[in-house]
């Protein structure tokens, strides 16, 4: 798993909200790696900051600070920690103080760049890429063939200058009635990706429509009706084929299930598996069913009040958590079993009574291969021990 | 068990612009005292509608088409709305699944909370008082009839036992009152005491501190009682909270909490020293101070409590009690005579309703005749209300009113369809293809409305030939203790009086006990500040306001993650241990139904598929449905594709003509396409309709993915226990 290619990479994420003098800080300083085609799985109670994660990533916020880079091109960026980085220094005197400031505002520049143009390079690149391949075709062609060729060229041209990188990452919701406009037959809601991006061609949207329809397990017929008509499962679908008519490469599947009945549920994940398996798709699943989770992500995330406490293989960390919030999270699992179920016994999590961080402050670390903790030094030295005394 | 809630062939069906869509199906099922019943199925399977028209809140487009549900001596499908006020939220809550819109959006949580406690409070008291008040009187008049009919001497002591009862109660409650409300007090300031200090020590104020510290002041001043705080401490509590008062106006400015800690800590201990005194039996005080004209002993509480013990019982209450038995045992012959009676004339009305055609005079004059038997047959000093005794008669009344509107009513149906009918003919003798065929005429079934009736008649008879079978081995030692229990615990009903501050407090506790953090600040809010979770959990809260008996849980923790999910199944079990409530719980996550239940029904398309105790569900599981159910959720152990139930449920306009699963079904036999399966009996307490249960029927097992999860449980549990 490791060799394979980083898909997304989100560093030192955090996410604010300002509402008057109090700030809420909904993601604070979250760091991790997608890999390509991995479903990775981001869990933790409600309010703890994975749906802001998410929307953070695909920048429906403007991220305070902290980096977001898909497929290598800094997607996001946030200026708040180098603005508090001068602050400090102006605080601290430190010699070179001018020079650290001039540092620091141009990567707020740089920073403020990527965040803006990032699409514009990336739509620049397909500009230069579509001439470099139609320039010989054109002049070789004549007569007929050559508008022909020319109409093509110019229809592909509009929508290379029209596409931007971050649509290759969709979204899915995770209300199928809210977040359908009732007002928009399924052709409507499942072509408008493709409209925006440029294509005008009737057919050929059409076409695609059916296609996706298809994919999802509805019939072409569905695509001229309302989403009223529809059953929460089936409107789901509507959801999925929206997300995967613009051929993403990520989908943030925004607890895609949550809403639904647990034999809807089932066909929704198989559908989104065999989706996976066919496009080679990557996924970053958030939700808070931990059976589903598990089920469905190769590796997981856990999260707690904005920050990440751990991250594993789905398998290790169900079989071994370090962090007592993913303790607490894992024991509190019900499961179809009466007998089970009635002896089971929730471990509750109390943040202040079990660490002492006021002079030790945590961080994320790696305590074995692949596995990551939020730990202090003495945390991590009685994780470490507890490992080797199980081998 | 004793079954609070009963019901019996539960038929509902909604009229649409496109017909009568029919949600529930002739479900039965009981719910006994201080157990949870699932009731687990897809959406649309009719489980939210059955809950409903339990809590009588059905859509206006609903029609009850037949059926009972019984609770406390009443047909919850027959009783008018202003009785059904007296039931709804405070015997019988519901959590509604969708927080957002179960909330006023623009009346305060804080108010939305206490709303119930108080309007509840004042209608509990009343109907407390004319609980008691009536019980008294019904058992003065047994008490006069059995011992004194001819001595009006005897006669007069009674009633005048009776009005000392009555008015030593009032002075019992009024000590009580005052003690229950300085306890309270008391108990409550320590509690925000340590709390608010806490947050001082750590030297930071949150919102809100100032009203706190008012409420601690208001609090502790009326924590005074001869009982908690001695009065003799009055006077130090009236200076500390003073004192409190400018020393936090003085800390605020300078932000150094010492001295306000200090002071805090001393009111605290003052409080905690009051709440640890044992409470005296104010029930027995209250007799010694109404009619001994002497002052209270003084000695330490628990010889107190011994004394005035002994006082009351030489002085009155053996007398009374055993007045009381005396009483007791001639109420209940007196209905025995009368259940004899009535089992005689039942026997001899059945003839008239077993007649071809039904005669509409007769039976009338039948039911006023049976109704008058019936209704003599109840005693009224049976603390437990015969549920089957009161709901006879109209239950009678509504199956022969329906009997004869049905004459009239299909007769019009069968004329209807008929011009259908004739109307397809013509188009078929055109040659032409209509694509639609003709409905069936909705004729309602006269036969078996009779069948209903002679049921009802013969479950009346058979209840009462059990209750003469049992008549010698009732124990009216017990019985009597129980009634004055029962006339003490309505006393002190009275005495509960929920004041504005008292509800804050409880709100505020629920608050807390659902797991809201900063529950002050939080009053405060409207639910557009809260998130899902929370205004779920404040959902939860309000249910549990008002104590009720039943708690329907619609979908509770659909919307919540597992942590708070888990906080919530275990608050209410908590409370359905505490307050032996009764849970009705609708879900369809299979994992909670497991950590909940005691019993389990899987309904699908408006019936009761499967029925059975929890481990009879999980690990002996019957039907198709239930297995296609557990194989489509993933556990932690899951690899392999899941199992999805394929396709929809079925368009309940046309329910299909057999077994309504059949067409989604893997192990669909022809049978199942033509004739509905019958409930067939697995064991004593698991029943499942499915046609593989049929003696001539093929050996299924069920699918492998069940299989392999019990088998991984069993293992899994086999390791936890070494």
């Amino acid at each position: 798993m490791s060799n394979q290619e980083t898909l997304l990479r989100v560093e030192h994420l955090c996410q604010y909200f300002k509402a008057g003098n109090f700030v809420t800080k909904a993601v604070d300083d979250v760091s991790f790696d997608i890999k390509k085609g991995e479903v990775f799985g981001l869990v933790g109670e409600s309010g703890c900051g994975k749906t802001t994660t998410g929307r953070s990533i695909i920048k429906l916020y403007n991220i305070t600070s902290g980096n977001v880079y898909f497929k290598g091109v800094r997607i996001a960026a946030g200026i708040q920690s180098y603005k508090d980085a001068i602050k400090q220094a102006k605080k601290d005197n430190i010699p070179d103080l001018d020079k650290f400031i001039a540092e620091q505002r141009k990567l707020i520049k740089e920073a403020k760049n990527d965040q803006k143009n990032c699409d514009r390079e990336f739509s620049r690149q397909l500009v230069a890429e579509l001439k470099e391949k139609y320039a010989p075709l054109l002049e070789k062609a004549t007569g007929a063939e050559k508008t022909k060729l020319e109409a093509e060229y110019k229809n592909e041209l509009r929508k290379a200058k029209n596409t931007k990188l971050v649509t290759q990452i969709q979204m899915i919701f995770q209300d199928p009635i809210a977040s359908l406009d009732p007002r928009m037959t399924v052709r409507e809601i499942i072509a408008e990706g493709l409209i925006i991006q440029g294509e005008r061609d009737k057919k050929v949207i059409d076409q695609k429509v059916y296609e996706m329809l298809e994919l999802v397990g509805l019939v072409p017929e569905h695509a001229s009706r309302y989403p009223h008509e529809f059953s929460g499962g089936q409107r789901q679908r509507i959801g999925v084929a929206r997300s995967i008519i613009m051929n993403p490469e990520l989908i943030i599947a925004d607890e895609p299930v949550s809403a639904l009945d647990v034999s809807v549920q089932a066909q929704v994940i198989n559908l989104l598996n065999d989706l996976r398996d066919r496009f080679g798709l990557t996924i970053l699943f958030i939700a808070h069913d931990l059976s589903v989770v598990k089920y469905f992500s190769d590796r997981i995330g856990v999260m707690y009040y904005g920050k990440l406490v751990e991250l594993a293989d789905s398998d290790e960390l169900f079989a071994h958590p370090f962090h007592p919030y993913t303790k607490s999270l894992l024991s509190a699992i019900p499961l179809p079993d009466p007998i089970y179920e009635k002896a089971r016994k929730r471990i509750v999590y109390n943040p202040l009574a079990e660490h002492d961080y006021s002079v030790d402050k945590p961080s994320l670390r790696e305590v074995c291969p692949g596995h990551f903790v939020q730990c202090n030094n003495a945390e991590y030295e009685r994780i470490i021990k507890e490992l080797e005394a199980n081998g | 068990m004793e079954n609070k809630l009963q019901v019996r062939n539960l038929r509902i069906s909604f009229r649409t612009s496109n017909g009568k869509v029919q949600a529930v199906r002739d479900i039965s099922f009981d719910l006994a005292k201080g157990e949870t019943l699932a009731i687990v199925g897809e959406s649309g399977s009719g489980k939210s509608v059955t809950s409903k028209a339990i809590l009588g809140i059905l859509a206006g487009n609903s029609i009850i088409e037949s059926g009972e549900i019984i609770y406390d001596g009443k047909d919850l499908l027959k009783i008018s709305e202003e009785d059904f006020h007296k039931i709804r939220g405070d015997k019988i809550a519901m959590i509604f699944q969708d927080p957002m819109s179960s909330l006023n959006p623009i009346v305060r949580i804080g108010k939305q909370l206490t709303e119930a406690m108080l309007l509840k409070g004042k209608a509990r008291q009343r109907e407390s008082r004319s609980n008691f008040n009536t019980y008294l009187k019904n058992l003065e008049k047994a008490m006069i009839e059995a011992d004194a009919s001819n001595d009006p001497q005897k006669a007069a002591q009674i009633s005048q036992n009776c009005k000392k009862f009555d008015k030593f109660e009032f002075k019992h409650i009024e000590l009580e009152s005052a003690y229950n409300k300085a306890f309270t007090a008391a108990d409550e300031t320590a509690d925000d005491i340590e709390k608010i200090a806490f947050e001082f020590e750590k030297g930071s104020i949150s919102r809100g501190a100032d009203d706190r510290i008012n409420d601690i002041v208001k609090q502790s001043r009326d924590s005074v009682n001869e009982y908690v705080v001695k009065p003799s401490k009055k006077d130090r509590v009236y200076s500390l909270t003073s004192q409190l008062k400018a020393q936090f106006k003085k800390s605020k400015k300078t932000n150094k909490f010492d001295d306000t800690v200090k002071t805090l800590y001393e009111l605290r201990d003052i409080m905690k020293e009051g709440v640890s005194v044992e409470a005296p039996n104010f029930f027995c005080m209250g007799y010694y101070l109404t009619f001994s004209d002497k002052p209270l002993p003084d000695m330490p509480i628990d010889q107190l409590n011994a004394y005035l013990h002994d006082y009351i019982d030489k002085d009155f209450m053996l007398a009374f009690i055993s007045d009381a038995e005396q009483a007791l045992k001639h109420s209940s012959e007196v209905s025995c005579e009368n259940m004899k009676k009535a089992i005689a004339e039942l026997e001899a009305a059945k003839p008239v309703f077993a007649k071809e055609n039904l005669d509409r005079k007769e039976c009338l004059e039948a039911h006023k005749h049976l109704s008058a038997v019936v209704s003599a047959c109840v005693d009224k000093l049976d603390i437990n209300k015969d549920s089957l005794t009161f709901t006879f008669a109209p239950s009678l009344k509504s199956q022969i009113d329906s009997y004869f509107h049905a004459i009239g009513a299909n007769k019009k149906a069968i004329r209807a369809h008929e011009k259908d009918q004739r109307k397809f003919d013509r188009i078929v003798a055109k040659g032409k293809k209509p694509n639609w065929e003709v409905a069936d005429a909705a004729v309602t079934d006269l036969e078996l409305i009779k069948a209903n009736i002679a049921r009802l008649i013969d479950r009346l008879i058979d209840h009462y030939d059990a209750l003469l079978a049992n008549y010698d081995s009732r124990n009216f030692d017990n019985e009597t203790v129980a009634v004055i229990d029962y006339l003490k615990a309505n006393a002190s009903g009275v005495v509960d009086k929920v004041t504005r501050r008292i509800a804050k407090h409880r709100a505020i506790k629920l608050m807390e006990e659902v797991g809201i953090a900063e529950p002050h600040k939080r009053y405060k809010q409207y639910p557009f500040e809260f998130s899902g979770g929370m205004r779920q959990r404040i959902v939860i809260a309000i249910a549990l306001a008002a104590n009720p008996d039943i708690l329907i849980c619609d979908e509770p923790t659909t919307a919540l993650d597992v942590t708070i999910q888990a906080q919530i199944l275990e608050l209410i079990n908590n409370l359905k241990e505490e307050r032996k409530l009764s849970v009705i719980f609708i879900t369809h996550d299979l994992g909670v139904v497991a950590n909940m239940a005691d019993r389990v029904a899987v309904m699908y398309a408006g019936k009761i598929v499967e029925y059975g105790t929890s481990e009879d569900i999980f690990y002996r599981s019957a039907h198709p449905y239930t297995w296609a159910l557990l194989s489509s959720m993933p556990d932690l152990d899951t690899n392999e594709k899941l199992e999805a139930i394929p396709g929809t449920p079925p368009n309940m306009i046309y329910p299909p003509k057999g077994d309504a699963f059949a067409p989604r079904n893997r192990y669909a036999m022809a049978i199942d396409f033509e004739r509905q399966p019958p409930m067939f009996k697995i064991s004593d307490t698991h029943f499942a309709a499915t046609w593989l249960l049929h003696p001539d029927a093929p050996k299924v097992d069920p699918p492998k993915a069940v299989v392999d999860r019990i088998a991984r449980m069993k293992s899994k549990r086999g390791l936890k226990d070494e």
